[in-house]
This record gives C-alpha cells, structure tokens and sequence, in this order.
C-alpha cells in the first residue's frame, strides 16, 4: 500500500493584486489561499489512496504565516502535516525549496509516490517538482493528467507538446499533475474540523542544520499594467449596433 | 571554460535558441554550443545556422523518454561548464531544464521574456509572476545562469555561407526505466490562434458544448478564428488546448480579440495583452475583463451573440 506524499504551497491570491499607482506591486491587502494546482496534487493523493489504501502525508516550506495553509490542506483529506517553517523561508526560490524539501522528505518520510503541481499559482516556475524528484534521485513525470498505480509500477498519462505519453515507471517516483486530472473537493465544515485533530510535524531551519542559499537573484518587481479604457454598452437593440459600430469603426474587420 | 549553451526537444525551436544564442554569445564573446539529437546532417545543419560547436546526442530507444538525455547533459555541461544554458520552454524542455539545473546546483529563470548583459556580462532576465500581474526582472549568482525560453520568442536561424564548427557525439545515455508505453498524437486543431487576425474567445459563460456553434458562427462571419479559456479546454475538454490562450497556453496578438463568457483573470488576459482591440461580453458588469476591454457589453451572451450574428452578417 502506497506511501503518498503531497507538497503544496501558500501563496498570494493573485485576484487581490493590483497595481499601485507608482507602478509597484501592492501586497498589503493580499488574501492567501492554497495554490491552485496543489489543489489538484492533494486531491489526487486523496483518490489514490481511496483506491489502493496506504496514507497521505501533506508538506509544505514556508514561513509561519502558512498555519491557515497547513489546516486547509490538512481538511482536503491527508492524514498529517509537515511543516517547515522559519521566517527566514520568505519567498524562496525553486533551487531553495526543492532542496529543503528533499533534506526532509528524504530523510524522515517513507515515501512511494510524491505529487506536485505542475506550478505554483505565485511564481509558476514549474521547478519545485522535477527538482526534488533529482535530489532524491528519483524519476519524475511531470504534466500528468492522468495515474494509475500496477504491481509496485506506476502508469502515467502525461502531456507533451505533441499529444500525450503514456509512461510507466517503478516506485518510488514523483509526478507533477495538470489541473485536469480530477476536480478537487471543496472542505466542508466537518472536514475543517476534522483537520485541527490532525498531527502537524513542525520543522525549523534550526533542526534542518543547513543554510541554503538564495541563487536566483531579484533584481526588481514592477506592475504590468493590462489596463484598457473601457467604453461600456448595454444589452439594448441599439446598445449593441453601437457595439458592433465602434468595432467596425475601428477598421479591424476586412469583411462586413 | 567559457560558452554559451543551448537545447530543444524541438527542431524549429532549436532554430530559435541558435539565434538568441548566437546574440548572447557574440556580446560576451563566446562559443555557441548547440546539444542536438538527430545524426550528422542535423548537426552540420545547426553549424550552417549559427553554432560552433555541436554536442550529438544519439538516438533513443523507442520507448525511452527524451528525459533520459538529463544525465548526459548535466555531465556534459558540469565538465564543460558554460557560462550560459538555454532551453526551449516545451513542457519537455520545461522539465528537463529543472532537472539539469538541479543537477548542476543552479538556479533557472522560467520562461524569461527578456534577456539583456548587464556591465559585468551577466545575465538579467524578465519573467512574469504573480499570474501576469507583475514581471520580476532576475539574476543568477550560480553557474551556468539557466533560462528556459518560451517558443517564438526569436526568429528561426537562417543558414549561412561556409560556417565551420566541430561535432563531438556523445555516448548513449543508460535507460532510466522509465518506458514509454504508447504515444498519441492530439487532434488535428481547426484553424491557428497564434496567427489570426481576428479571434472570438469562448469562455465558461457558455453553458452547452452545443452553443460553441454560436460561437463559431460568429467567429466565421468576422472571418476569425475560435479560441477558448483553460476550463473550457482542460476541464470541459471542448476543445483542444491548441485554441486556449493565456499564461500556461499560448499568447496571441489579433487585430481583434472578443470575448464570450470570459471573466478575465489575469493567467488569462495575460495572453492577449498584444491584441490590437479587446472587446467582451459578459452579463457581470464587475468581472475583471472589463478592465483590460476596449469596448464591451453588459449582458446575457444567449441574447447578444445572436444578435451579433445579425448584426455582423449587415
Ligand atoms: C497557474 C495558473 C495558470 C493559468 N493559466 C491559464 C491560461 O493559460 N489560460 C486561461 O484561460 N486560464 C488560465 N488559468 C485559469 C484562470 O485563472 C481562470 O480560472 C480562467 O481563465 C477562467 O476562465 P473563464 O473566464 O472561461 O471562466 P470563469 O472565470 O468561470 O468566467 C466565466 C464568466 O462568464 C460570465 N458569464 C456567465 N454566464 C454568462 C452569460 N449567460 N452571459 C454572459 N456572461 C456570462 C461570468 O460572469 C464570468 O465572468 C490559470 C490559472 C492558474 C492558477
């Protein structure tokens, strides 16, 4: 019966994100929520072992702020928590992660299969997976819409940019998921409730003993505007002719 | 040692690394060196087109993922050690370039837009984060500085005249295990997206499959192609992910975009960002795409598309 593993991360709500008017980004009104493609690595953890039995184990890096994130994990089904968390793991970067990441899951997890996302919803590198999956040296099928677990072996649909590839690997390995793989489920109360019981491993730069260094440097943020000045019609007859008028006006369309 | 390196899964996208490598490389006065797969004529092809020096990576086994190519090439580039290594942002190469720079204990710029040499020759880098909703310029204190970059973003190389470079190839990589069982091709997509002039996009304001042909129809009396948003062709699978648009789809530049039903979140609204005139229908008066509009109308699709369709056939 697999050991599953499920990485998520707590990221900004990009909804909340606007532009000031200095062109830099404003985050003091930001709400979090849990990534959205981990969502989807969650969820699918959960199914996998409805199916063939065995446990979920649930890790996140980050800072302390994340509790909210490790209960909203915690009440889409895995039975327990890792949380690495020091104020010092403020906006790491993939490399960063992936390492403090192997350093535990490696060494205190047993693990057979290891689910991502296929990227966070904040920085959509698309690197935590497949880094992780070579610091612990083991295989990783990444853009998986589709898993099935045969006799110790996994069986995998992944996208290419060609089609798709179906690929089977043996366990142990880790795969990254494409939002359509499943369609994951929205915690009810009980759920929440049930997740304030779960045991929640908390781990700390201090207990990891090792230092890691940023490499990707950031050398600025701004804002990049998509605003447009909208002229705004009804759903009247003439509303719409108008519509249909300022479009044509423009010279856009070569027939009509 | 000193260079500049580049890899593609893909042939046409390998020809679009040759000539943003072939930039990088004359600025700081380097030697390209392309990693290839194919055999000689392939390699003598990427010579003619701008590199110096080729690294052949022989042919996989049928059911070998190209994946298994990673431990040759972090070994190559660990003895190399090459100031600069870019690949194609393929899902594959997506992959492959996390696992190499894992290897090789670097950092990766994903998907970076631009690329400019700073005074002390090194890289710096735009990519998009939060969404689309911000662009964060970045560096690498680590070497190789890695990037991957996203199909399109250069002209493919041309060839020239008497180029001359070296060829070395490169032992096959040991099986990792990992089998390819089956391949399949997706569906031949209707029209492209990437080249139309004039796109109607259908979002998840539409309720039925069915009334795509409304949808359609509309786009044929513009002379326009169809395009969608993520729901619409990877939860609803409607239609390929060929026609969806947006951060982790494809970016388009139409002289008009108008869209169906679509709300306008950012990852979306990103994609269209180059579009000539934006116009959208949508029966919330709040929704977000009203921001990034043009022109745009307040109102039940079901009622002002057929009206449209009228409209337009005038
Ligand atoms: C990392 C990441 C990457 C992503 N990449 C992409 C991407 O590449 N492309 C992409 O499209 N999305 C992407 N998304 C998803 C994106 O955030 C949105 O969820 C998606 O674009 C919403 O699609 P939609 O507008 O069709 O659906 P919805 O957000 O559900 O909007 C439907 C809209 O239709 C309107 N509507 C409903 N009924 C009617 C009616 N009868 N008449 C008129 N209007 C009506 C509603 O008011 C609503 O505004 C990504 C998300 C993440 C986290």
């Amino acid at each position: 019966m697999p050991n599953i593993v499920c990485c998520f991360k707590w990221v900004v709500d990009e909804a909340y994100i606007k532009p000031s008017s200095s062109g830099k980004i404003d985050l003091e009104w930001a709400e979090y929520k849990l990534s959205d493609y981990d969502r989807n690595a969650i969820e699918e953890a959960v199914q996998l072992q409805e199916r063939y039995g065995g446990n979920v184990t649930a890790v996140t890096v980050a800072s302390s702020d994340a509790t909210k994130g490790i209960k909203d994990a915690l009440s889409r089904g895995p039975e327990k928590a890792y949380f690495i968390n020091d104020d010092q793991f403020e906006n790491l970067e993939p490399s960063q992660t992936s390492a403090i990441l192997a350093k535990v899951i490696g060494n205190q997890i047993d693990y057979d299969l290891i689910i991502c996302g296929e990227g966070s919803s904040d920085m959509y590198s698309q690197q935590v997976g497949p880094r992780l999956a070579e610091k612990l040296g083991i295989p990783c099928i990444a853009f998986v819409n589709q898993l099935s677990i045969e006799d110790k072996r996994i069986i995998a649909e992944r996208k290419t940019d060609d089609g798709v590839e179906v690929i089977s690997a043996s366990l142990p390995v880790l795969v990254t998921v494409l939002p359509d793989i499943n369609s994951p489920r929205v915690p009810g109360l009980k759920d929440t409730l049930a997740a304030s019981k779960k045991p929640v491993i908390e781990i700390d730069l201090e207990d990891l003993g090792v230092e890691y260094e940023r490499l990707l440097i950031d050398e600025g943020l701004r804002a990049a505007s998509l605003e447009r000045n909208c002229t705004q019609f009804g759903d009247g007859p003439e509303d719409i002719k108008a519509f249909a008028e300022a479009i044509r006006k423009t010279g856009v369309i070569d027939r009509g | 040692m000193s260079g500049v390196w580049i890899y593609a899964d893909k042939y046409e996208q390998g020809l679009e690394l040759l000539t943003a490598g072939r930039g990088l490389a004359d600025m700081l006065g380097m030697k390209l060196t392309a990693l290839v797969s194919g055999d000689i004529n392939r390699a003598q092809d990427f010579i003619t087109r701008g590199a110096d020096e080729v690294l052949l990576l022989p042919p996989l086994a049928e059911n070998q993922p190209v994946q298994d190519y990673v431990p040759i090439m972090a070994d190559e580039a660990r003895d190399a050690d090459p100031d600069v290594f870019l690949i194609a942002a393929s899902l594959k190469g997506k992959e492959m370039a996390a696992r190499i720079a894992a290897r090789l204990d670097t950092a990766l710029c994903s998907e970076s837009s631009l690329m400019n040499i700073d005074d002390n020759g090194k890289l710096r880098m735009e990519r998009l984060m939060y969404g689309g909703a911000a662009i964060q310029t970045v560096s690498i204190s680590s070497r190789p500085q890695m990037a991957t970059i996203p199909p399109r973003s250069y002209e493919a190389a041309q060839i020239q005249s008497d180029r001359q470079g070296s060829i070395k190839t490169l032992t096959l990589p040991e099986p990792s295990g990992m089998q390819v069982m089956e391949r399949k091709g997706k569906d031949q997509a209707s029209g492209d997206i990437i080249t139309a002039r004039i796109i109607v996009c259908a979002g998840r304001g539409i309720e039925n499959q069915e009334d795509l042909a409304m949808v359609r129809e509309l786009a044929e009396i513009l002379g326009g192609e169809v395009a969608c948003t993520r729901p619409i062709s990877e939860e609803k699978h409607w239609m390929t992910e060929e026609s969806c648009i947006g951060l982790s789809a494809k970016e388009v530049k139409p002289a008009l975009y108008l869209g169906i039903g679509v709300s306008g979140q950012i990852q979306h609204v990103v994609g269209i960002r180059e579009a000539g005139i934006i116009c959208a229908v949508n029966s919330d008066e709040n929704a977000p795409i009203f921001e990034s509009a043009d022109y745009g109308i307040t109102g039940d699709l079901y009622q002002i598309i057929p009206a449209l369709i009228e409209e337009f056939k005038k």
